[in-house]
């Protein structure tokens, strides 16, 4: 196990290093870079900056350096811990997004939650009563939310919040609580915003889950041991929790690497039309303005998560299954 | 106010007039408009919120808070009225960015517009003008920063030598828009609180420069900024602090810090009448009162009014709704006129009055026919100025205005605005009703005369009359009208297809000749007076998407673009420099009348629709926001024309008889339209 | 061949299966009388025979049959399909027809009687004013304006697929009269003609995606799983980094990167092929692993001994041995694609007017102004909602009689 493990913590080097470099050629693509973004944006509003200025600050930035050498100081950076800088907020960019990352584990791992919340009950109860009524039914409720495009139904549920409910229109909290130590209004406000996100994110996670579930649960109420199970007069409810239920979860549990970093990225562009002060609503403006050194951070920053959440999903595979282990060295 | 108050202003007004146009009268003043000014802090009132403060010894009572001499808001416009101290004004922004938008609507500058956009001194208490070139800046005696630290001279001989003359601050020398005709000014400092630029020329674009939304800042915090200029701070100190602020060098630290306009430094002292106390990030900045602001009221009290700015960074696409649900006290900023309707609806919910006030442009929406595009045929054709008049005709003005503004908006070409001195219905109208039958008369002479299979007209060498309109691709409004265009012009023959691009692309693209045709804004500054300059309309500037490569030509002095090659625009060039030099008014005007023709008759560039309302969201208990005003950003800088420092909290009981005031607004904003000539 | 292993375990229902006795532990001592000739095959019934004989997609025809779901949503799929066709026809306006004195008109919804008589399908007209005070237009049915409806009539002409001009309608409103059965937007289109007119960009947008990904996941996972040794290596290192990489910030960034100067059928491939290029790597992975699999069997080793090159091994031999299970998979890929082109127009990204897709349309809808005024500008979520929910369906209902073992 332990000679796995380093074996997979040393293939990781390369992947990473491959992303970081497919990361900053994506997140130099676009036309021009953040100083001809910020000044056609001036002088759209009316504003003028002179040119010695933008001068000035695209050498200061490094922006006149060759891509590989900008390339460079910015991976460069990466390895000691410096995420660089933001063009946009003038601040460094681990000053920028500390509370953010809070919040944004917050809202994921609530979402998470409800996402098993709701997937487990409908994942259990379609695959005990296949093709019935109440599987369609089910089925058809839990994939609803995979169907409506997130960004209208987060819209939707904005709105009915504010008329039906009078909470403030988007944001975590009411204006009043931001910046505010916590306390027992703020973390009530907290909590009457949060669910529409939370809503949003999980519904279109619950499908996907729904029908793993479902697929696995059926394949174990179709093997022997369950037939020999009720043949021996156990009670249907501990037939498919004892035995079935506990199966068709583990790969879940290997799973869950994966989920955090799915869910950071899939919510946000809802963090947009909610206005969440998530990390996905920093990356979407960052890479829409080319703030390149927070959006490539930010990138790196979620790639990270997904390959350590892979090592931890395969690690955890490997600790159940020991085929894997002995595949991987001959494999590799 | 009293007649007589408002009667002395426009006295002042008047020798203030002499003086900005520099003309015969040698030597005049700007000076404070004599009101009946109470004495400062007479009744010993103070602000609740410094209340403590005072009276535990931390700051000075009122009196000796304010400059000797303060400038007095004299609040004799009919929405305007002595108000009371207190309360949070809450406003929405989109970006951190935008907290500059504070610097903006507090509008704190060394001389500034009134609302009828004449120049007043403010910050300063007089500026001397002598033939035009030599400018003498006197300060206020006991004038503070928001920290109590006076504001001398010295404030402005430090940026100038220190900062603007530095070559690491500066690497290029001190900012163009202070050199006349490429000649830096001579800059004096004959005792503290007198200033003296000095030209070989005459500058006529420099008290405007100084007004501006984003002025050119003569001054730094002196006191404060020198802790992080290697000339003044010891070294290790100066180390310490670059490194505690993560910065390169003391360069880039001193540039990080100084900077007036960003407002996102709560260390640093300033002039405007809120101080921002919020460090970034942050989704909630806390802008207070500055407590050595330099406005009065009539009364004697010191500005401002509203004890506390509360500026919330949200999304700029759910402002609108933010707004509706009553959560910004004044907003118009990411607001959009299709919001009107669903503003006004939340009207009934929520205690706000939705107005539209105007912004400026000359053409809130125009077409710029490339003269510069680098396709040959194109280039012939769109340099046909029966081509030009001809989409301008087949433009149906009436019907975009019905469809996408009510019929509330302007129609006509892009020139100046009829609240403008210079109006003259003729540029605004000449070619441009809707008269398809004259249109394809006129494409019929210029020898357009083949069609293809669908109708359309053939250009001279084969190709299908199809224009492409590149745009910024930012606005729906922009594709809707294009839209609209589309049919109409289908009816003279021409093609029109969209592409939508980004900013800087579709700069790019004009730039380089690549476009045949762009949808921009109109003129920036649809209001102009005679001495305000008309560079928008000559050849001077690459941002002028009709010519481009003629105005980079200007702006680099020849060494890149094209020079002028047609007969009317270098009749304009002539023209614009013929303004920079005279001195007299009269003659200025005739040259602004001149280039104005020329413009309408050319139609070099082809305006759309102007004066499109634009939403301004009051809380209802919010006093001195007229009802009607001029949204622009210069000259206006938003609400600073207005001087939100005089903005108030209405008690509940007052809202009841707010009634009257209602009924008073038209003629409030007559008085902005009616700038005299 | 994988197909027969197949029936081993799905016992009951079979016609040879029915072996057990009337009751348990009282089973009658029987004896066939027939000899025991264990060389011979048993003879068949002509069901079993049947069921032997099918071919793998008869097979899955059969169970698919059983999902009615699945069944259904295949049905509608194919009449949506086929609607693209001929779009021109089945929207009662043109793409780009405007109303200027309908503009954002309400839905009119569809009548029988008038009055308790009955004329057959109709409208009422619209009373319209302008309301200067809050700036809305407000409209309200004329209950003595009856618009009969028109069949398979001539209304706005076109130029049909830009081949010819026609002007053959299904449906068309009465003359001088208006049909806007789902309303009308801000310049006074009709939405119903735009959305029907949009399901040609949306429909399609999924399968080209979902074409390019299957291209590239059963050329790098069959290669992958084929030769295995560096080629694997290499092929799961791509696919790991790109499953590193935050779906949505990399559409939006490929995307963004896309030519602005592109013209829109361009921009149409461009955002196809970004959809397509984020896919594929689920694909390949299942590919590859079902080769490491199979390439052990017999069947692939006998065509290697034969002399067939790799591409014709892969191709001819192992992928349609589990081509129902890809089939399966890219059912559920595509509604991922249509959502994904809502989105990336949702960001300004995708497709842009006068491209009409329902993602365009959405995008549309996206402010406050639509939700509190002007609902039913958000109805083409209506379509997508359904599309989504149909492949999904199809999709599960494949994926369970592609199964061997289901």
């Amino acid at each position: 196990m332990f000679a796995y493990t380093v074996r997979r913590l040393i293939t990781m080097v390369p992947t990473l290093i491959a992303i970081s470099v497919i990361i900053f050629v994506i997140i130099q693509l676009p036309p021009g870079d953040y100083l001809s973004t910020y000044v056609a944006e001036l002088a759209a509003q009316g504003e003028g900056v002179n040119d010695e200025r933008i001068a000035y600050l695209r050498e200061k930035y490094g922006l006149d350096q060759p891509l590989w050498r900008q390339y460079l100081m910015w991976a460069g950076g990466l390895l000691q811990g410096d995420l660089g800088y933001s063009f946009e907020y003038q601040l460094p960019v681990s000053e920028l997004i500390g509370d953010r990352l809070l919040l944004t584990f917050v809202i994921s791992i609530v979402t998470i939650l409800f996402t098993y919340a709701v997937a487990f009950p409908i994942g259990i109860y379609t695959a005990v009563r296949q093709y019935s009524i109440g599987d369609y039914t089910l089925s058809f409720i839990g994939f609803l939310g995979l169907a409506t495009p997130n960004f209208l139904l987060a819209l939707l549920l904005l709105y009915a919040a504010n008329i039906w409910f009078g909470t403030s229109i988007g944001g975590l909290m009411d204006p009043q609580y931001v910046d505010q130590p916590w306390s027992w209004g703020k973390a009530g406000s907290v909590l009457a915003h949060l669910w529409v996100p939370v809503v949003v994110i999980g519904t279109s996670g619950t499908a996907a889950m729904i029908r793993r579930l479902r697929a696995n649960l059926l394949d174990e109420l179709q093997k022997q041991y369950v037939t020999t199970g009720r043949a021996k007069g156990l009670s249907p409810g501990k037939l498919l929790l004892k035995y079935p239920l506990r199966l068709a979860i583990n790969p879940f549990i290997a799973d869950i690497g994966n989920l955090l970093p799915q869910v950071v990225s899939g919510a946000a562009i809802v963090s947009v039309v909610l206005d969440l002060p998530t990390t996905g609503q920093m990356l979407i403006g960052a890479l829409k303005s080319q703030d390149m050194y927070l959006a490539g951070s930010f990138l790196m920053f979620l790639a990270m998560l997904t390959v350590i959440g892979m090592l931890l999903s395969d690690l955890a595979l490997a600790a159940l299954d020991p085929r894997i282990r002995l595949e991987g060295k001959a494999a590799r | 106010m009293s007649r007589g108050a408002g009667m002395a202003t426009a006295g002042a007004r008047l020798s203030r007039r002499q003086l900005l146009l520099g003309g015969a009268a040698a030597l005049a003043a700007l000076r404070l408009a004599p009101g009946l000014p109470a004495p400062v802090g007479a009744n010993g009132e103070e602000p609740p919120i410094l209340r403590e403060r005072v009276a535990a010894g931390e700051l000075p009572p009122m009196r000796e808070r304010v400059p000797a001499s303060p400038q007095v808001e004299t609040l004799d416009l009919p929405w305007q009225a002595p108000g009371r101290y207190g309360g949070d004004l809450r406003l929405l922004m989109g970006k951190q960015g935008d907290l500059s938008q504070i610097a903006v609507y507090g509008y704190g500058r060394l001389v500034g517009y009134t609302s009828d956009l004449e120049l007043e001194p403010d910050l300063a208490q007089d500026v001397e003008v002598e033939d035009g070139r030599i400018f003498t800046i006197r300060l206020r005696r006991g004038h503070r920063w928001s920290d109590g630290h006076p504001f001398t001279s010295e404030d402005f001989r430090y940026w100038w030598e220190d900062v603007a003359n530095h070559e690491q601050l500066y690497p290029s020398g001190p900012p163009r828009t202070l050199e006349v005709d490429g000649e830096l000014p001579e800059v004096s400092f004959p005792d503290d609180r007198t200033i003296v630029y000095a030209w070989s020329k005459p500058n006529p674009t420099f008290l405007h420069e100084l007004a501006g939304a984003l002025p050119i800042y003569l001054y730094r915090p002196a006191h404060y900024m020198k802790q992080f200029h290697a000339d003044y701070a010891p070294a290790d100190e100066l180390q310490a602090r670059v490194a505690e602020y993560d910065q390169r060098d003391w360069a880039d630290l001193h540039t990080y810090l100084d900077n007036l306009y960003d407002q996102d430094n709560p260390d640093l002292p300033t002039l405007q009448p809120w101080v921002n106390t919020t460090r970034p990030p942050s989704q909630r900045f806390v802008f207070e009162r500055n407590p050595f602001y330099h406005r009065v009221d009539p009364q004697g009290r010191q500005l401002p009014y509203i004890d506390r700015l509360i500026v919330k960074i949200a999304a700029p696409s759910i402002i609108p709704a933010k707004t509706g649900a009553g959560e910004s006290d004044l907003q118009a900023r990411y607001i959009r006129f299709d919001n009107y309707t669903f503003l006004k609806a939340a009207e009934d919910r929520f205690p706000l009055d939705v107005r539209l006030w105007k912004p400026a442009y000359g053409s809130k929406h125009t077409l710029y026919p490339n003269l510069n595009a680098n396709d040959p045929t194109w280039r012939a054709v769109m340099r046909d100025v029966r081509f030009r008049r001809a989409l301008s005709l087949a433009i149906h003005r009436y019907e975009l205005n019905q469809v996408i503004y009510y019929g509330l908006a302007l129609e006509g070409n892009n020139t100046v605005l009829p609240r403008s001195p210079l109006y003259r219905e003729h540029y605004r109208q000449v070619w441009a009703e809707f008269a398809v039958d004259r249109a394809n008369a006129l494409l019929d002479a210029i020898g357009l005369t083949e069609r293809d299979d669908r109708g359309y007209r053939l250009l001279p060498d084969g190709r299908r009359c199809e224009i492409v309109v590149e745009s910024a691709g930012e606005s729906t409004e922009e594709s809707d009208l294009l839209q609209l265009i589309t049919d109409s012009w289908q009816k003279a023959g021409i093609a029109l297809h969209t592409s939508a691009t980004q900013r800087s692309v579709f700069r790019r693209r004009t730039f380089a000749g690549d476009s045949v045709m762009g949808i921009w804004k109109g003129l920036e500054n649809g209001v102009p007076t005679a001495d305000m300059s008309p560079k928008e309309l000559a050849p001077v500037d690459q941002y002028s998407y009709q010519w481009s490569k003629w105005g980079q030509y200007y702006q680099t002095g020849g060494r890149s673009g094209e020079p002028v090659d047609m007969d009317k625009p270098r009749r304009l060039l002539e023209l614009y420099e013929e303004w920079y030099v005279t001195r007299d008014t009269e003659r200025r005007r005739a040259i602004w009348h001149e280039m104005l023709r020329i413009n309408a008759e050319q139609q070099y560039t082809i305006g759309l629709i102007a004066d499109v309302p634009q939403p301004v969201v009051v809380h209802t208990r919010l006093r001195g926001v007229p009802q009607e005003g001029l949204y622009n950003w210069d000259p206006g800088s938003f609400f600073g024309l207005y001087r939100p420092d005089t903005f108030w909290w209405a008690d509940e009981a007052e809202t009841a008889e707010a009634g009257p005031e209602d009924a008073e607004p038209r003629d409030a904003y007559a008085r902005t339209r009616t700038g005299e000539g | 061949m994988s197909s027969t292993t197949g029936q081993g375990d799905s016992g009951n229902g079979r016609p040879g299966a029915r072996l057990g006795g009337p009751a348990r532990g009282q089973i009658p001592h029987r004896v066939d009388d027939a000899p025991f000739q264990p060389a011979e095959e048993t003879p068949m019934t002509p069901a079993q025979e049947r069921l032997y004989r099918a071919s793998q997609w008869r097979m899955m025809w059969w169970k698919l049959k059983r999902h009615r779901l699945a069944v259904a949503s295949g049905i509608l799929l194919l009449l949506l399909y086929a609607s693209t066709l001929i779009s021109e026809a089945i929207a009662p306006y043109n793409l780009h027809s405007r109303f200027t004195d309908h503009i954002y008109a309400p839905p009119q919804s569809v009548h029988l009687f008038h009055e308790g008589e009955f004329v057959g399908p109709f409208v009422y007209g619209f009373d319209y004013k302008l309301n200067m005070e809050n700036l809305k237009r407000e409209y309200t049915p004329d209950k003595t304006d009856v618009q009969p409806l028109r069949f398979f009539c001539s209304g706005d002409s076109y130029r049909f697929w830009d081949l010819f001009e026609a002007d053959f309608h299904v449906v068309c409103p009465a003359e001088g009269g208006t049909l806007f059965l789902l309303g009308t937007d801000r310049l006074g289109r009709d939405m119903f003609s735009r959305i029907v007119y949009g399901a040609r960009i949306s429909l399609t947008i999924g399968l080209v995606g979902i074409a390019i990904s299957f291209l590239l996941g059963i050329t790098v996972g069959g290669a992958a799983g084929y030769y295995g040794g560096w080629v694997d290596v290499g092929a799961q290192r791509s696919i790991e980094i790109i499953r590193a990489f935050p779906e949505i910030p990399l559409w939006l960034a490929l995307s963004a990167a896309l030519p602005v100067t592109w013209s829109p059928l361009w921009v149409y491939f461009g955002i196809t092929v970004i959809l397509g290029l984020l896919d594929w790597p689920g694909l390949a992975r299942a590919v590859r692993a079902k080769l490491l699999s199979l390439r052990e069997e017999d069947f692939a080793t006998a065509a290697q001994l034969m002399g067939a090159r790799p591409p014709r091994i892969i191709f001819r031999h192992l992928l349609p041995s589990f081509a129902s299970h890809l089939i399966a998979s890219a059912t559920l890929s595509i509604p991922t694609m249509i959502l994904g082109e809502t989105a990336l127009s949702f960001l300004g990204l995708g497709l842009r007017p006068p491209i009409t897709s329902w993602g365009v349309l959405l995008s549309e809808a996206q402010n406050i102004n639509v939700v509190a005024l002007y609902p039913w500008l958000m109805l083409p979520v209506v379509p997508v909602i359904v599309v989504v929910l149909a492949f999904n369906f199809l999709g599960d209902g494949l994926r369970d009689a592609a199964d061997p073992y289901g």
